[in-house]
This record gives structure tokens, sequence and C-alpha cells, in this order.
């Protein structure tokens, strides 16, 4: 595999100022999506069908610190191991080979597999195209040269982008950093969840306080849909079917001459 | 060449199945598989073809659906109407004993045609009673692992992720049954006469005697006429 390119986004340095959504909205045009006001500084609740990545805003309150504000940039992580590409029937969604999942709409059915089977609900239905939508990691920009357009717009430089290695490596420098300043629980995530993800995150605090997954795993459940049931125990069906065929031939040769219309009476 | 045994209305027949219980057989064979062919089209992926035929995916989506409240409403449908039949049932399963482990073991080659001396046999004999007990188990774990995937945003994720493996493998396992059971009850040409009892209500006097020995004896044998 060439070398992975990735985004690398470190919450200490977010501002945020919805930029990096507005440009996204821009670049994939789409359209504006209102939500009523819920109580919190969120423009959205969670992704949808028009909006590719958002600003969370998590609240939480900490015995120590008080009353504590989070938010988080939140998007599909592109997952090195993505469960979305392991449950689609169409195989919608491939893998880059800088390790961007990409999720073709012309495949797709918008049977919603995928949405269920994210460790992080990305991918989300769209009514008007009747299929799912989800960040693209700009694929068709990064193609040509250029940054994805969040990463592009950001102001503050919390978003950057370029070779995994070399971010992992700022990444982890960032934390040692942040440690030593006021955060002792500062983390990287991406790095081995899920078996790594192709989005970077610079934590200050732990995920959970971030509203994310501590631990996610690849679903047992899913792995012995996937990789057992689908591919061979199907099988079982055209063995009965075959078994009835070959039993209603052999019943009509070893009953030869038998009166068929009394079935079979001694 | 006969494809089922003729229905024979000038001999004596007798009663095997009231109209409820047949309405409810039926009713859950089409729905069973409407569902199973529009489920196909996902389970396989690639018979867009098949797709075709429920109008794209999104209309076999829709059928699936249809047809699985259609299924849900034939079991309430026969519950309500038929709960002593249920209860008789599943006693019968219960009842299973020598005869039916016989009936098991000589069971492969009958299937294939050989003529075999079986052993008497309740009101379902010892396949029947097994293919009663696996669709039963595998219709239900279909229709609730079905109704959680229909409704995932109101279950938790883990329940969702289980019961999409746990659809398939009942899918695969009642089909299975259902194919070789369809035939048995059709084409098959010692059992063939158990289709009109389903179909009609009625089956034939002598078969019925030589097939459910027991079952006639208690039902319509000497001693319960004498009752
Ligand atoms: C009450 C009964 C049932 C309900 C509520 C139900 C519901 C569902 C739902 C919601 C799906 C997901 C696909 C979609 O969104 O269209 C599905 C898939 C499926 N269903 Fe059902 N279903 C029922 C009965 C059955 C039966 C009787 C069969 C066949 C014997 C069946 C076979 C399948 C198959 C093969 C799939 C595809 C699974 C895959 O992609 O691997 N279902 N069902
Ligand atoms: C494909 C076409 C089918 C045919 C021709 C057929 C035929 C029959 C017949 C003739 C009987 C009566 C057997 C007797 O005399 O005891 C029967 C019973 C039964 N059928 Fe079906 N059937 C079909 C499909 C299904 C399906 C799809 C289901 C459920 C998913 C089902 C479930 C049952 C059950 C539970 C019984 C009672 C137990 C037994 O006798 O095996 N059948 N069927
Ligand atoms: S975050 Fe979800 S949608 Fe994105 S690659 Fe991972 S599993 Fe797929
Ligand atoms: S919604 Fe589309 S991308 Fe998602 S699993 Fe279904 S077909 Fe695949
Ligand atoms: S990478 Fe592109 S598609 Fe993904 S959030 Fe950024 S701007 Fe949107």
């Amino acid at each position: 595999m060439a070398r992975l390119k990735t985004n690398l986004y470190d919450v200490s340095k977010c501002t945020a100022c919805r930029g990096c959504l507005v440009a996204c909205k821009d670049s994939n045009q789409l359209p504006a999506v209102m939500e009523p006001f819920k109580g919190n500084y969120a423009t959205h609740e969670d992704t949808n069908g028009n909006t590719y990545t958002l600003i969370r805003f998590i609240e939480h309150e900490d015995p120590v610190d008080g009353v504590r504000w989070n938010f988080l940039k939140y998007q599909c992580m592109h997952c090195l191991d993505a469960e979305c590409m392991k449950v689609c029937p169409k195989k919608a969604y491939t893998k880059t080979e800088w390790g961007a999942t990409i999720h073709d709409e012309a495949k797709c059915i918008g049977c919603q597999y995928c949405t269920y089977a994210c460790p992080f609900g990305i991918p989300k239905y769209r009514k008007h195209t009747d299929t799912v939508t989800k960040c693209t990691l700009c694929v068709e920009r990064v193609e040509e040269g250029l940054k994805p357009a969040c990463a592009r717009t950001c102001p503050s430089g919390a978003l950057s982008f370029g070779f995994r290695d070399e971010l992992m490596q700022q990444a982890e420098e960032r934390v040692k950093f942040l440690r030593a300043n006021g955060f002792p629980r500062a983390t990287i995530y991406g790095k081995v969840e899920l078996g790594g993800t192709n989005k970077i995150y610079v934590l200050t605090d732990t995920p959970d306080k971030f509203d994310l997954p501590v631990d996610p795993k690849v679903s047992a459940n899913t792995w012995v849909w996937q990789d057992w049931i689908r591919p061979y125990a199907g099988w079982l069906i055209p063995v009965a079917l075959g078994a009835s065929a070959v039993s209603f031939v052999t019943n009509r040769l070893i009953n030869k001459g038998d009166d068929h219309a009394k079935g079979g009476h001694e | 060449m006969r494809w089922i045994p003729e229905y024979q209305p000038d001999v004596e027949r007798v009663e095997r199945f009231n109209a409820v219980a047949r309405i409810t057989h039926w009713g859950h064979t089409v729905t069973f598989l409407l569902c199973l062919f529009t489920g196909l089209i996902l389970f396989l992926g690639g018979v867009d073809w098949l797709a075709a035929i429920f109008g794209g995916h999104r209309g076999a989506g829709l059928v699936h659906r249809i047809a699985a409240v259609g299924m849900t409403l034939m079991l309430v449908f026969g519950l309500l109407f038929g709960f002593k039949g249920y209860i008789a049932w599943i006693k019968d399963i219960f009842r299973f004993g020598m005869n039916d482990i016989k009936f098991l073991s000589i069971f492969p080659l009958d299937f294939f045609g050989v003529k075999m001396k079986i052993a008497p046999q309740t009101r379902f004999n010892g396949g029947e009673k097994m293919n009663s007990v696996v669709l039963m188990t595998m219709v239900s774990l279909l229709v609730l692992s079905g109704y959680i995937m229909w409704f995932p945003s109101i279950f938790p994720a883990g329940l969702v992720r289980f019961s999409y493996p746990t659809h398939d493998l009942a899918m695969i396992f009642s089909t299975l049954m259902v194919c070789m059971h369809g035939f048995l009850g059709s084409l098959h040409l010692g059992s063939g006469e158990s289709f009109w009892g389903m179909w009609k209500g009625t089956v034939r006097a002598d078969w019925a005697k030589h097939h459910h020995a027991i079952w006639y004896e208690e039902t319509y044998g000497d001693k319960a006429k004498a009752e």
C-alpha cells in the first residue's frame, strides 16, 4: 500500500468556528440543513444526508474542574478496517490506496446496513437520492494534489493534512506537550482504535468526554455474518433443493409401474 | 406421470386440517416465500434481476415489510381463532417416542422412494415433528430479529448487530426445511396425499390409516366412534 494520507484534528487548537463545516458544504455542494434549537451550541445533532461534518458540543460536569465544555469535529473516521465496507451488500465502499473510505452513490441502494454497522453511525440516509452519504476525505481534491476543503479552511491550525506516519509523530509530541501543560489525560484517538483510523484526533481528555466510543471493536456478530454465514452457510439451501430433485426422480424410478395415483399406499 | 396423487372424492375421506389451520398455513407459505425472495436479493448481493421483479431495491424492501406484517397478522389470526389447534399441535410434538426415532432412522430411504415398513405414527410423524419444531423456532427468530432490523434506532446497537446473523441463519435453516417440506407435502409419491389434507381439509381414510395409524385409531377408529 502506498503511504497513507491523513487528516489530523487537534482539539486543543480548535475554536469551534465551524469554518470546516461551511467549507465542506461548499466543496461538496450540499444545501444547508436547519435544525430546531436544542438548547446548546451545536448546529446539528449528528451527521445527516447533507452534512458530512459538524462540531459537537459536549458539556460534562467534573467534580474537580466544574462544568467543562468540549467540542469535537465529527465526521467519518476512514477506519483502516472499515465496518461499513464489510456489511454493504452492494459493495458500494472502496478504499483508496492512501486510505480514504469512498462511497459510490451509484451502487448504493439505501439499505442503511452501513449506518448501523459503523461504530460512529456516520453514513446517513438522504431521501432525494435514496442513498446514504458521508465524508469523502475530499478524494477528488486530494488526488489533484490539494488539501481537503475543511483542512484548507481551518484558520487556527487545528486541522492539518499529510502523511499518516508524519502526522502521527506530530500528534504524539503534541500529546506529550499537552500532558505537561494542564491536560494530564490528553490522548491520541485513531492510532490503535479499530486497527487504526485514517483520521486522527488529538484529544485534551479521555475519549468518553468527547462522546467517542472508548474502545470500539469490530463486532464479532458482523464477522460471523459477513465472513462465515454469507459466503458458506447459504449452500445448505441448494443442497436441500438438490436432494428434493433427486428424490423426485428416484421416487418415480423405484416405483415405476405402481399406481401413482394411490400415493404410495402399500 | 403424475405430479401429485389425484384427489379422489368418491372414496372414504377423513378430516385432517380445519379451515383456520389451512388459511394460516397457506398464508404463512405466501408471506414466507415473498420475504424469502425479497430477502435473498440482499443476502446474495448481486442479483439485480431478482430486484427488478419487485420494482427495484426499494420495491423489494417494501414487499419484504408488507409480507412481514402479513406474516405477523397470520400468526395473530392463527392464535386468535385456532388456539386449541396450536395447543393440540404442540402436545402432539411432545408425544415423541420410539416410533418417531424408528421413523427418522429409516426416513432417508423412504425419502428417496424405497418402500419401508413404518412404525405407527401419531398425528404428526417423526419428520413432521422435527419440521414443526425447526420452523416454529426459526420463524419466531425471523420475526423477532426482523422487527429489530426494521427499527434499528430504537434498539441497542449490539442487539441490532446480533440480529443480522440471526436473521440470516434462521432464514437458511427454515428455507432448507421448507424446500424438503414443500416437496414432501406435494410431489413426493408416498406422502403426496397429505397435500389434499392441507388444501381441501381431508385425506383418504386408507392413507391416514397407513401413515398415521395411532392418530387414525384415536380419532376415527372403532373406539373413537363408539364414544
Ligand atoms: C416479521 C417478519 C420479518 C421482518 C420484520 C423482516 C425484516 C427484515 C429487514 C428490516 C431486513 C433488512 C433489509 C431491509 O432493510 O430491507 C431484512 C432482511 C432480510 N430478510 Fe427479513 N424480515 C422478516 C421475515 C423474513 C423471512 C420469513 C425471511 C426468509 C425466509 C427473511 C429473509 C431475509 C433476508 C435473507 C434478508 C437479507 C439479510 C442479508 O442482507 O444478509 N425475512 N428482513
Ligand atoms: C412450499 C409449499 C408448501 C407446501 C406444498 C406445503 C404443504 C404442507 C402439507 C401438505 C402439510 C400437511 C402435512 C400433514 O399432513 O401433516 C403441511 C404442514 C405444515 N407446513 Fe407446509 N407446505 C408448504 C410451505 C410451508 C411453509 C413456507 C411453512 C412455514 C414456514 C410451512 C409450515 C408447515 C408446518 C409447520 C406444518 C405442520 C407440520 C408438518 O406437517 O410438517 N409449510 N405443509
Ligand atoms: S467511520 Fe464509519 S463510515 Fe467511516 S470508514 Fe469507519 S465504519 Fe466506515
Ligand atoms: S446504504 Fe448503501 S452503502 Fe450503505 S450498506 Fe446499503 S447499499 Fe451499502
Ligand atoms: S474531508 Fe472533505 S468531505 Fe470530509 S469533512 Fe472535510 S471537507 Fe468534508
